[in-house]
């Protein structure tokens, strides 16, 4: 189990029309991005508060802006 | 029961918008552009009157000719709420709560009557369009007028010119709408333009195509504004509310689910059937009615409906609770038969094929995960797969990924074909189909699609719960040119 700092627990959600498979994501937070088979990312957990920073890394980091970080 | 003939021909101004479109998984026979159409007790009586305005008020003399403007949005909110009336396109969302969520939201409201059904299962909003449009738009004014809005907006289905032009007629003979502007817009021709946010997406200007969207309409839609958007029989039924009262509303249907509803019943390959039942009604006596024969299972819902087996369907009445209960969901109110003998798994792989085309292939899961589940299903139609993991893998990978529910909507027919019909499923994974219908699904790789043969076209005279149908015709007759079911 990931720390969870007893904050609320955030959610990745995509942008389905704006992403385009790019996969930066995953690379960036493996922990809870997966990639399906043809490139798109796979979002099936929240974000633990310990991972936080990454994700706003890989938000901040998608070529199409595909990316936000939402509370639950 | 009545007979709607609608021929097809050219589209309003010349325009003919149909070329892109992928057809329909019924082929050819599609093309058939009647409707049947029975009289119904509430939305769907005096037929013979004509859709006109004239006969609508003289019907009616309380009728909404200008509903006071006095009226209070949070009475009519609680009349909406007496009869829990829900959206009719679908996802059952009570209107009450969209009117009071616009009431609180920042800026002027608009009210949009969404009636581009855009699955060609469906026709009972053509019908309403055509036949009593100014129901439509008496429940859309007595909205519009409630919440102060100024602007109704009519989205008509493109595939069916027919729809259109009515719209346009019955606005053109409404002189009685204050200061609230009504105007008609044209979606486009395929399955996804009726989505709720791709309607929006229209009149907004831009392609008619579903979006991610952020926050319900009811807060902010078109241009940021609180919008009402609702189905075409939503705001009919909403008229019948204001116009008879609470009492007069629940005097058919059940305590718990009053009044009416409109089903469309496909003719799996004949031209299909719009009828209106009171909740409650038992199903079996309305398919009997229709010539429909059920008997092996029902695709209850449409494309992205959920199939019942045929015992299933025999104990079920019109009923969203009972429905849910049986594991299912009315939807729109599209029933398709399957007859007896027919193969189920052939009759999904035909509308998962249809539907993967439909895909507006703006989101990556559903562009490349829906050609690939319906590939995953012929393998398992044509048995050249010996197990459904594939097929059940990607329902799984598409579910929840996307702007819209299309793709869940996908996956939901063939979750049900799996669940409702494991031996016709194993047969093909063997290579063999109960139904002998391997060749029809043989038919189906070439690309060439076998009607159904179902539906002598007979029809008889029915009494369904209380309701006794007129089987007198109705002198509609050619309401002008335009393909209905035609979805080129």
């Amino acid at each position: 189990m990931w720390p969870t700092g007893g904050r609320e627990a955030q959610q990745l959600r995509v942008d389905w029309q704006a992403c385009d498979g790019h996969g930066l994501c995953a690379e960036l937070l493996p922990e809870v991005v997966r990639l399906d088979e043809w490139g798109f990312p796979v979002v099936d957990r929240p974000v633990p508060a310990g991972l936080r920073r990454h994700a706003r890394t890989a938000v901040s980091a998608c070529p199409k802006l595909a990316l936000r970080l939402q509370q639950r | 029961m009545s007979h709607l003939t609608i021929p097809a021909g050219q589209g309003p101004a010349g325009d003919t918008t149909h070329a892109e479109h992928s057809g329909t998984p019924y082929g050819d026979s599609a093309r058939s552009s009647d409707v049947h159409v029975f009289e119904g007790p509430r939305l769907l009586r005096d037929l013979a009157d004509g859709p006109g305005l004239g006969m609508h008020r003289r019907r009616a003399p309380r009728a909404l000719a200008v509903p006071p403007r006095s009226q209070h949005v949070g009475a009519l909110a609680d009349l909406l709420e007496a009869v829990d009336l829900r959206g009719r396109g679908g996802a059952a969302f009570p209107l009450a709560r969209k009117v009071r969520t616009a009431t609180k939201a920042k800026g002027r409201p608009v009210v949009v009557v969404n009636a581009a059904e855009g699955e060609p299962a469906s026709s009972k909003d053509s019908v309403l369009m055509l036949l009593k449009p100014h129901l439509v738009l008496d429940g859309a004014q007595a909205v519009a007028h409630a919440l102060g809005a100024s602007a109704v907006h009519v989205v008509v289905p493109g595939e069916r010119p027919a729809v259109e032009r009515a719209a346009r007629t019955a606005l053109a003979e409404r002189a009685d709408t204050g200061d609230i502007t009504m105007t008609v817009h044209r979606a486009e021709c395929r399955f996804v333009a009726g989505e709720s946010s791709a309607v929006l997406e229209l009149l907004a200007g831009r392609p008619n195509l579903p979006v991610t969207t952020q926050r319900p309409s009811a807060v902010s839609g078109l241009g940021g504004r609180p919008t009402v958007l609702s189905n075409a029989e939503t705001f009919a039924q909403a008229a019948l509310v204001v116009r008879d009262g609470v009492d007069a509303y629940c005097a058919a249907g059940t305590h718990a689910e009053p009044g009416t509803r409109l089903l469309t019943i496909d003719g799996d390959g004949e031209r299909p059937t719009v009828l209106e039942v009171a909740h409650g009604t038992p199903l079996a006596p309305i398919l009997a009615a229709v010539d429909a024969d059920a008997d092996t299972g029902l695709l209850l819902g449409g494309y992205h409906g959920t199939w019942l087996a045929g015992d299933v369907v025999a104990g079920l009445t019109v009923s969203a609770t009972a429905i849910t209960a049986a594991g299912a969901a009315i939807g729109a109110g599209v029933l398709l038969p399957l007859r007896a003998g027919a193969c189920p798994v052939r009759r999904t792989a035909v509308i998962v094929g249809y539907l993967a085309g439909e895909s507006a292939n703006r989101c990556g899961p559903c562009r490349f995960g829906l050609p690939a589940l319906a590939e995953a299903l012929r393998e398992v139609a044509f048995g050249t797969v010996s197990s459904t993991a594939r097929l059940e893998q990607l329902a799984t990978t598409v579910e929840g990924r996307g702007s819209c529910h299309h793709p869940d909507g996908t996956t939901r027919s063939i979750r049900s074909l799996l669940r409702v019909f494991p031996e016709e499923v194993d047969a093909h994974l063997s290579g063999s189909c109960a139904a002998g219908d391997l060749v029809g699904t043989r038919t189906l790789v070439a690309g060439t699609l076998v009607a159904g043969t179902l539906g002598t076209g007979t029809l008889v005279a029915g009494t369904l719960g209380t309701q006794t149908f007129d089987t007198r015709a109705f002198g509609i007759g050619t309401v002008g040119a335009g393909a209905m079911a035609g979805v080129r």
